[in-house]
């Protein structure tokens, strides 16, 4: 039981490791390159160390508690006057934080009354609850108080708010420190190394194939693989509809669904399956399109930057 | 003093007892059912002719009915029964009524297994079932409610015993609740439309859902437990003043709880904070009767470990209180940001519904049927293999569920580097948990092959023994003792019976008029919006069909401030969901689970020919999609001669269509159903324009789009 409660513990503690991934941009792709690393090897090292202290010290404390008994008891019978042990600490603390009285003095408080032969006794309520209760009602004055009387803290509207403004400072600076996030069908360019394309291929099963079908031979969707193009085949034209759409058409806009960065991967990555001929295809649609035929820009070839 | 024979009435418990196992392995087969759906959706039978009484979204509030008002209903009936009279030394006040009560309450059952599979809902959660059959849960709740009183004011015992004091505060509660939360406008005789709307049924709603667990599945039971523990375990009740201080504050408090469920929604703030709050204050006096319950067993806990009864009935208490601690972390504000509309709230309530509710009814019946039937438990050997298998299957269960529901709401919330929802594809996250929901799966079937074992026990017990139909006591008449100046206050009110019940009653009602009253009369709640127009006849009737199918069990539609929300549904509008866009809802659709995606910014993000195509074959167009087919809203009509009833129902509510616009609603309806067939048509898909489909596309296409024509008005300005 302990180890599954330390599990779910452990999944909560996720929580601000993963809002942190939304919140720092990572220069390096691996979690070893992390200027911090150091950091939290050391910090991992202290707790690793403070958590064996603590063992050890329980360990002496139960160690020295048993030669303390042991000693008394010897000494009892030394005297001759009979050993009582000394009830142990958790014993007490759970006696006197429930506020028990004992067994054998139950009949005192034993209520006169009995229902079906059910008796009531009459104990003291558990301090540890009591205060519980005066806790929990000290809590929610404050909290009413922080939250609507001196607007301490953020009610949701304005956590949001907060929220957008971050978003925002991160990505101008995602924009100035990386080009990629701001591609559009100008400056967009064919990419062709395994790991963009497989990105893309990702892309495409994720979101496209359910119009496209996952090997792009159309089905709401038109055909992706043969030579036809409704609206432009051209590597621009294909960004420039999946980042804006076409209207009174089931093709929505992908804007601010997929990064730019995505958008030119999935774009590369729909060229590559020209001619790739699957199996009941859905008949061509549109216009004839070819390639060279076209802007020579589009077949300029740069390294991904993935 | 003389003492006088009587005779109480062990054949209506009886009655109650066998209802209880036998709903009891029906609720929870179709739950197990509606669990295997949710990763083998080829047993929603889409294709079949059944298929469209058996789909997830019509199981699913089958399950909820039948395990909470038929299983547990019929239990704490059974239980509340056989101790009152005991209790208070007097046969109940009429057989009559009692057994009105018991076929009432059964045909409401029928009813019930009868209206869901048809689809005929009201949307709203554990209140599904429609007008008359409402009408005749309220009746029947009143026979059980004079039953109760007149017992009381029959008895022989100067006192009530605090498991009387929760019985009648459920009995005031759930009257209460259930009137004010079934307020609808007819339409026919099984459709009709809530009174409220939008964010004020939303907080009825909510009110009623949180205090039905609080007053059907929490203080009977806590009544029971009162009378069965102590009497199983042969011990005096821990402290009477306990009792008496977590009784008040119980049922004063706990009526506040219910905005817990609607935080970061539309709600507006002031009534979400005081859901916080009075859920974490809520802990103390729901741990009150755990700690009532547990420290009675002082002093016999070597017992626990032989007596099947006892162990059943302390991990229930154990359960009570670790559900009842959960309740209020779930309820701040930054745990439930987490946790809702996720499996974690599924875990949550199984934790109570299992523990708490299951295994105090099966103490209960252990320790009943052998003193009914005059004998001893068939063989203590299966009650132990019972609880062990049913401790076992709680275990299989919550923990899947605990995991899923945090894995899936971290990848809902997780931006990658470039800000982007790493996730975007709502699928991956859904497909990501099947795996723990197979475990949740297996965790249902073990704890109802123990349900199975029990029914086998206590069968042969009762072939084993004789029954005791009329069973005999000599009790002493009602003496009425002066109270001794210098006692318990309490005490002496514990002797007037009317009094205590007006006293509940006043406790029950304050939180809920505070809560209610503003939200309905103060109009800066629910700030409207000038571009939210009603639903267009051909949208109402799709929308109809859309609550006809359950949708709203697995999808929301309300979209919270949160930028991984925003930018899930609607990343280019960049608008969560606004309390003034839900005013010509009746009901409210918002939803509790989101197993599918929001649909709340849905409108216009797909064509018309894409739902078309996903209502058929969802898989096919969504690969690893769970969602169950709609084959049939392609082959039914829609029912045009119902627009003028729905279009005057809703008038009537406050709904602002023109009057005498029914008349002509039609026309309207024919154009839309028309453009769009027409739109199919050019994508080569056909279809009558009254086909079910049509009006459902409508509705889905309309969902969250009016509040862009604000921004789009205002900019024209």
């Amino acid at each position: 039981m302990k180890r599954i409660v330390l599990f779910l513990f452990m999944c909560l503690g996720l929580v601000p490791a993963f809002a942190q991934s939304a919140e720092s941009i990572p220069a390096a792709s691996s979690a070893w390159d992390d200027p911090l690393l150091p950091f939290y090897i050391v910090i991992g090292f202290t707790f690793v160390v403070v958590i064996l202290v603590l063992l050890v010290a329980l360990y002496l404390l139960q160690v020295l508690n048993y030669m303390v008994r042991q000693a008394t008891r010897e000494r009892a019978e030394r005297l001759g006057i009979p050993y009582k042990e000394e009830p142990s600490f958790w014993a007490r603390l759970w006696k006197e934080s429930n506020d028990f009285v004992p067994l054998e003095k139950e009949a005192d408080i034993l209520m006169d009354h009995s229902y079906d032969g059910i008796r009531e006794l009459d104990n003291h309520l558990p301090p540890w609850w009591k205060w519980l209760f005066y806790a929990t009602i000290v809590f929610s004055g404050v909290y009413m108080i922080f939250y609507h009387l001196t607007d301490t803290l953020p009610l949701p509207l304005k956590e949001y708010e907060t929220e957008l403004v971050i978003a925002e400072e991160q990505a101008k600076k995602l924009e100035a420190s990386s080009p990629v996030a701001a591609i559009d069908e100008t400056t967009v360019q064919l990419v062709t190394d395994a790991t963009a394309l497989a990105d893309g291929k990702t892309t495409f099963l994720n979101n496209c194939a359910s119009c496209h079908r996952k090997d792009g031979g159309g089905d709401i969707g038109p055909n992706l693989t043969d030579e036809y193009w409704k609206h432009g085949g051209s590597l621009r034209d294909i960004f420039r509809i999946i980042r804006h759409g076409v209207q009174g058409t089931n093709m929505i806009s992908w804007e601010g669904f997929i990064s730019p960065e995505k958008m030119q991967n999935v774009t590369s990555y729909v060229l590559t399956l020209q001619g790739s001929n699957p199996e009941n295809a859905k008949k061509p649609e549109g216009e004839l399109y070819k390639p060279d035929t076209h802007a020579p820009a589009d077949s300029t070839k740069v390294q991904a930057s993935l | 003093m003389q003492l006088e024979k009587i005779h109480y009435d062990n054949k209506i418990v009886k009655a109650f007892i066998i209802a209880t196992v036998i709903f009891g392995i029906v609720g929870m087969t179709v739950g197990l059912l509606a669990a295997i759906q949710l990763f083998y959706p080829i047993f929603n039978f889409s294709d079949s002719s059944l298929g469209q009484f058996v789909s997830f979204g019509r199981i699913r509030p089958l399950h909820t009915n039948a395990v909470i008002f038929a299983f547990v209903g019929n239990a704490m009936f059974a239980g509340v029964y056989y101790s009152m009279q005991r209790l208070l030394k007097t046969r109940l006040f009429s057989d009559a009524l009692s057994w009105t009560h018991f076929w009432g309450w059964q045909l409401i059952i029928l009813a019930a297994a009868i209206t869901l599979p048809l689809g005929m809902t009201s949307a709203k959660e554990y209140a599904e079932l429609e007008w008359p059959i409402d009408i005749a849960i309220a009746l029947i709740w009143v026979v059980f409610g004079i039953n109760m009183i007149g017992t009381i004011i029959k008895r022989r015992e100067q006192h009530m015993y605090v498991a009387i004091w929760f019985y009648i505060a459920t009995f005031v509660t759930v009257a209460v609740l259930h009137i004010v939360n079934s307020f609808e406008m007819p339409v026919t005789l099984f459709k009709s439309y809530s009174w409220y709307a939008g964010v004020q049924d939303a907080l009825v709603q909510w009110w009623y859902g949180h205090n039905a667990v609080a007053f059907f599945l929490t203080t009977p039971f806590l009544g029971i437990m009162y009378y069965f523990l102590p009497k199983a375990a042969n011990r005096p009740v821990y402290s009477y003043r306990l009792s008496i201080i977590h009784f008040w504050s119980l049922i004063f408090i706990y009526i506040w709880a219910g905005p817990h469920h609607l935080l970061y929604t539309a709600l507006p703030d002031w009534a979400q904070s005081l859901g916080v709050v009075f859920s974490v204050m809520l802990i103390a006096p729901s741990w009150g009767g755990m700690l009532n319950g547990l420290f009675t067993l002082r002093g016999a806990w070597d017992r626990v470990r032989e007596d099947a009864v006892l162990k059943f009935m302390v991990v229930a208490v154990t359960a009570y209180g670790m559900a009842t601690l959960e309740g209020p972390l779930l309820s701040l504000k930054n745990v439930n940001a987490i946790a809702h509309y996720t499996d974690w709230i599924v875990a949550h309530v199984h934790v109570g519904g299992l523990g708490w509710n299951g295994f105090l009814i099966f103490g209960m019946l252990y320790w009943l049927v052998p003193r009914m039937w005059n004998t001893k438990l068939y063989s203590s050997k299966l009650a132990n293999l019972h609880f062990w298998i049913g401790t076992l299957g709680i275990v299989f269960y919550a923990l899947p569920m605990y995991v899923s529901g945090v894995v899936q709401s971290l990848m809902w919330k997780e931006f990658a580097a470039d800000g982007f929802l790493r996730y975007q594809n709502f699928l991956e996250t859904t497909t990501q948990i099947l795996p723990m929901h197979m475990l949740r799966a297996t965790g249902g079937a073990l704890y109802l092959a123990g349900v199975f074992i029990m029914a086998y026990n206590l069968i042969k017990t009762a072939y084993a023994g004789s029954f005791i139909a009329n069973e005999e006591a000599e009790v002493s008449p009602l003496v009425k003792i002066k109270h001794a100046p210098g006692g318990y206050w309490h005490h002496i009110l514990e002797a007037k019976p009317v009094i205590f019940t007006v006293l509940a009653l006043v406790a029950i009602l304050i939180g809920g008029i505070i809560e209610l009253v503003p939200t309905f009369l103060v109009k800066s709640n629910v700030p409207t919006i000038a571009s939210v127009k009603p639903y267009t006849p051909l949208e109402l009737h799709g929308r109809d069909i859309y609550i006809r199918e359950g949708c709203v069990n697995c999808h929301s539609q309300m979209i919270r401030p949160f930028r991984s929300e925003v930018q899930r549904y609607d990343p280019k509008g960049g608008e969560y969901s606004k309390a003034g866009e839900y005013v010509y809802d009746h009901p409210f659709l918002w939803g509790s689970k989101r197993t599918g995606p929001d649909l709340h910014r849905l409108g216009g993000k797909y064509a018309d020919s894409w739902h078309f195509r996903h209502m058929l074959t969802p898989a096919e167009v969504s690969t690893g999609s769970i969602m169950p087919a709609y084959p049939w809203l392609y082959e039914q009509q829609i029912d045009k001669g119902l627009t003028a009833g729905k279009i005057s129902a809703l008038r009537t509510i406050g709904v602002p269509y023109a009057e005498g616009y029914e008349k002509t609603a039609n026309n309207d309806l024919d154009a839309q159903a028309n453009r769009i067939v027409t739109g199919l048509e050019l994508e080569g898909y056909e279809t009558a324009p009254d086909a079910e489909i049509v009006a459902l596309i409508a509705y889905l296409q309309r969902l969250g789009t009016d509040i862009k024509l604000d921004e789009v008005a205002t900019r024209n300005e």
